[in-house]
C-alpha cells in the first residue's frame, strides 16, 4: 500500500512464500505420516482409516512443492519487499499484545485478561492528539467485559472461563449470599 | 401449486414476534459486522453459532441469515460512503459509490443501493421457492458417487474459476480437508490425526479457523496499511427516498439484467463477488452514460448490488438441496445445519419441511426487514467506523477470542485462532484464497463419506465415477472445470496469437 516505506524493507516476498510452501509442506507431510500409522490400504472392511487423508497430504505435499519451485523459479520478480521495516512493527505491536494475551487467558480467565488488554490497547494509543483519561479507559474495558458476561454468560448461557479470580469472587458472592 | 402452499405454511410458522424480532436482531448484528473492520458475515455467523445451540432450528436460521443479509446491506455502506468494501463482493460498489458520496449524493447512492439490492435478493428467492424442491427431487435418486461427483464439481470449480494461483487454492484446501479429518474417524471410530494429544481428539473445529483465519487476520493486514477512515457524512430522509425510488423505474433493464447475472453466478459456484464485477462491466459496457461510470453514475450503483444480493440469495440453492454451499459464509451455515443435527441435502426437503420453509418464507420476511432497518440506521452505524481503531480493536480481538473458546470451552482452541490468525494474514498478503479453506474443512468428512462408499461399492475402482451417464457428466465436467486454466490459455493460444500479434503495435 505504502510505497513510501519500500526502502527500509525487512524481508522479500520470495522468502515468505519459501517459507510458507515449507510449511504447508511440512503439513502434508504430517498429514502422511500420521495417516501411515491407521493403514492407507484396503482392510476387511473395505479402505482402512488412512486412505483418504493420505491422499490428502500427498496432493497437499505436492502442491506445496510446486508452489516452492515456482518461487524459485521467479526469484528475481519476486524480490519485492513483502513488508517493510515501519510496517511490520506496526503489525508486530498489535500481535505481540494478542499472543499476551491469548497466553494470559488459562491463568488469569477471560474477564481479567479482557479488561487489561482492551486498557492497555487504549492506553499506549499515542497517535492521538489527547491521550485518554483514566475514567474512559476504565468505563470502556470494564464495560466491554461486563457487555460479555451479561451477554454469553447470563443471557445464552455459554459460560466463560472466569480464572481463579473470578472463582474466588463467584465463592465470596455465595458466601455473602 | 404445492410450492405456494409451503410457503404459506412458512410464512404461518415464522409470523410470530419473537421471531420478528429475532430478525431485528440478526440484521442488525450482521449490519454491525458488515461495517466493523476485521468481522465480516463469514466470522459474524461463525461467532454466533454457539450462541444458538440452545435455539430451536429454525429460530436459529432465522438469526443466522438475518445476519448474512445484514452483512451483505452492511457492506454497501462502507463501500459508499468510506470507499472500504466491508466484504468482497462489494467492491464493485466503490467504483461509482463512493464518488457519488463525494458529490453529496451519498443519501441517494445508499438508497439505490439498498432498494436494489432488496430486488436482487428478492429475485434470488424467487429462484429458490420454484427451483429448490425440483432439484431436490432430482437429487434424491443420487448415490454416494453422484455425491461425490457434485462435491468434486464444487471443488474443482474453485479451483479452476479462482482469480488466485491454482496450486495455492489447492494447498488451501488441502488444509481444509486435512483438518477435517483431525479427530474421531466417523466410519471405523479410529482417532485420526491426533499423535496422542488429548486436545487434538474432538478435531479442529471449523469455527476457530474462521474466526482466526478471516477475524484476526484481518485486523492484522488493517494494521498494516495504517488506518484511516475518512468517511463522508449521509442523512437518509423520506424525501431522498422517494426520489430515489422514482428513478428506479428507468434503470428496469440494468436490474433485470443484473438480476440473472447473479441467480447465474449465485447457483453455479461463481459467488457473489464474481457475479458483482460481471454485471458492473456490463452494465457500464451497454450504458448510455458510459463516460460516466466511476464518476458517480447511479447505475454503477445499482448493477453490482443487485447482481451481489441475488447471488449471496441463490448461492443457498445448491446449499440446501445438495449441501453444497456457494460461499464462505454458507460454508459456516452449513456447518451450523449439521451441529444442529439436520441433514443438508435432498432429504432435508422431505425431513425438514418445516425448517425449509420456515427459512425460505423468513426470507422474503428478511430482506424486506433488512431494507428498513437499514435505511433507519445509516447514520448510527456510519459513526461507529469514527470510533477510534484503539478502541474498536481490542473489543473485536475480545470477541474473537471468547467466540473460538465458546466453540467447545477449550483454552486451546483460543490459541489454534492465533495460529490461524497469523496463517490468515500470509494467506491474504501472498494471495491465498480463504474460502477454499473454509469449504473442505466443512464438507472434509461428507466428502470422504461420499468418497469411502463409492470405493466400497466398486471395490477401490475408480471407474465407478463414470458408470452411468449422470456421474460420469458430472466427473468429467469436475476434471474440465479443474483443468480450465490450461484449456482456455490453449485455446487462447490457437485462436488469440494473430489477434495479439496484431494489437501489438498499437500499444507501443
Amino acid at each position: 500500500m505504502s510505497q513510501s516505506s519500500q526502502s527500509t524493507s525487512l524481508v522479500s516476498t520470495r522468502g515468505i512464500e519459501l517459507g510458507l510452501s515449507v510449511f504447508t509442506l511440512a503439513i502434508g507431510a504430517v498429514v502422511m505420516f500420521g495417516s501411515l500409522e491407521q493403514g492407507i490400504g484396503w482392510g476387511d472392511s473395505g479402505p482402512e482409516p488412512g486412505y483418504f487423508p493420505f491422499y490428502i497430504g500427498l496432493l497437499l505435499s505436492l502442491a506445496s512443492l510446486a508452489n516452492g519451485v515456482l518461487t524459485l523459479v521467479r526469484w528475481k520478480p519476486l524480490s519485492v519487499s513483502f513488508v517493510s521495516r515501519e510496517q511490520f512493527k506496526q503489525v508486530l505491536s498489535v500481535f505481540i499484545p494478542i499472543a499476551l494475551f491469548v497466553c494470559a487467558m488459562p491463568f488469569t480467565g477471560i474477564y481479567i485478561a479482557s479488561a487489561v488488554f482492551i486498557a492497555w490497547f487504549m492506553w499506549r494509543d499515542k497517535v492521538r492528539a489527547k491521550p485518554y483519561g483514566k475514567w474512559m479507559i476504565g468505563s470502556v474495558s470494564g464495560g466491554a467485559v461486563l457487555a460479555s458476561y451479561l451477554i454469553f454468560a447470563l443471557w445464552f448461557k455459554v459460560p466463560l472461563d472466569a480464572g481463579p479470580m473470578g472463582d474466588l469472587i463467584a465463592m465470596a458472592g455465595r458466601s455473602m449470599r | 401449486m404445492s410450492e405456494f402452499d409451503s410457503l404459506l405454511q412458512g410464512m404461518n410458522l415464522i409470523l410470530t414476534p419473537g421471531h420478528i424480532g429475532l430478525m431485528v436482531i440478526g440484521v442488525l448484528l450482521g449490519i454491525l459486522v458488515g461495517v466493523l473492520p476485521g468481522l465480516g458475515a463469514p466470522n459474524g455467523v461463525a461467532l454466533l453459532l454457539p450462541l444458538t445451540f440452545t435455539m430451536s432450528p429454525v429460530s436459529a436460521i432465522i438469526l443466522l441469515s438475518c445476519m448474512y443479509w445484514g452483512a451483505l446491506f452492511g457492506g454497501s455502506i462502507t463501500s459508499i460512503l468510506f470507499n472500504i468494501p466491508g466484504e468482497p463482493s462489494s467492491v464493485a460498489t466503490t467504483f461509482d459509490g463512493y464518488p457519488m458520496a463525494r458529490e453529496g449524493r451519498a443519501a441517494e447512492a445508499l438508497t439505490a443501493a439498498f432498494s436494489s439490492a432488496l430486488i436482487g435478493a428478492l429475485a434470488g428467492v424467487l429462484l429458490l421457492t420454484f427451483l429448490s424442491t425440483r432439484i431436490a427431487a432430482f437429487a434424491m435418486t443420487f448415490s454416494s458417487p453422484e455425491f461425490f461427483a457434485v462435491y468434486l464439481l464444487a471443488f474443482c470449480t474453485f479451483i479452476g474459476m479462482s482469480k488466485n494461483p491454482p496450486l495455492k487454492t489447492v494447498v488451501a484446501m488441502m488444509i481444509g480437508f486435512a483438518m477435517a479429518a483431525v479427530g474421531m474417524d466417523t466410519v471405523s471410530g479410529n482417532l485420526r490425526l491426533t499423535f496422542d494429544q488429548p486436545v487434538l481428539m474432538t478435531g479442529i473445529s471449523f469455527e476457530v479457523a474462521v474466526i482466526g483465519l478471516f477475524g484476526i487476520g484481518e485486523i492484522l493486514c488493517t494494521v498494516e496499511e495504517g488506518l484511516v477512515f475518512r468517511g463522508e457524512h449521509a442523512r437518509i430522509t423520506p424525501m431522498v427516498i422517494l426520489r430515489t425510488w422514482a428513478k428506479l423505474p428507468r434503470y428496469w433493464f440494468t436490474i433485470l439484467r443484473s438480476t440473472i447475472v447473479g441467480c447465474w453466478m449465485g447457483v453455479t459456484p461463481g459467488g457473489p463477488t464474481a457475479a458483482s464485477f460481471m454485471s458492473y462491466s456490463i452494465a457500464r459496457r451497454f450504458s448510455k452514460n458510459r463516460d460516466n461510470f466511476g464518476k458517480g453514475e447511479l447505475e454503477g450503483v445499482i448493477a453490482p448490488e443487485t447482481a451481489d444480493h441475488a447471488a449471496g440469495t441463490s448461492a443457498l440453492l445448491p446449499m440446501l438441496t445438495l449441501g453444497i454451499p456457494g460461499s464462505a459464509t454458507a460454508a459456516v451455515m452449513l456447518g451450523g445445519l449439521m451441529i444442529w443435527g439436520l441433514h443438508p441435502g435432498p432429504t432435508l426437503f422431505v425431513e425438514q419441511h418445516d425448517f425449509v420453509w420456515g427459512l425460505i418464507a423468513s426470507m422474503y420476511l428478511g430482506n424486506v426487514v433488512s431494507l428498513i432497518v437499514v435505511l433507519a440506521t445509516v447514520p448510527l452505524f456510519a459513526s461507529i467506523l469514527r470510533i477510534p481503531f484503539s478502541i474498536i480493536a481490542p473489543i473485536i480481538i475480545m470477541v474473537c477470542a471468547i467466540g473460538a473458546y465458546s466453540v467447545h470451552n477449550s483454552m486451546f482452541d483460543v490459541l489454534l485462532m492465533l495460529g490461524f490468525g497469523a496463517l490468515g494474514y500470509l494467506f491474504k498478503k501472498l494471495g491465498y484464497p480463504i474460502a477454499p479453506l473454509v469449504l473442505a474443512a466443512v464438507l472434509g468428512d461428507k466428502a470422504e463419506d461420499a468418497f469411502r462408499q463409492s470405493m466400497l461399492f466398486s471395490d477401490g475402482q475408480l471407474g465407478i465415477f463414470w458408470s452411468n451417464p449422470l456421474v460420469g457428466s458430472l466427473t468429467t465436467a469436475a476434471l474440465l472445470m479443474l483443468f480450465w486454466p490450461l484449456i482456455s490459455s490453449g485455446i487462447g493460444a490457437l485462436f488469440g496469437w494473430r489477434s495479439r500479434h496484431a494489437s501489438k503495435p498499437k500499444t507501443l
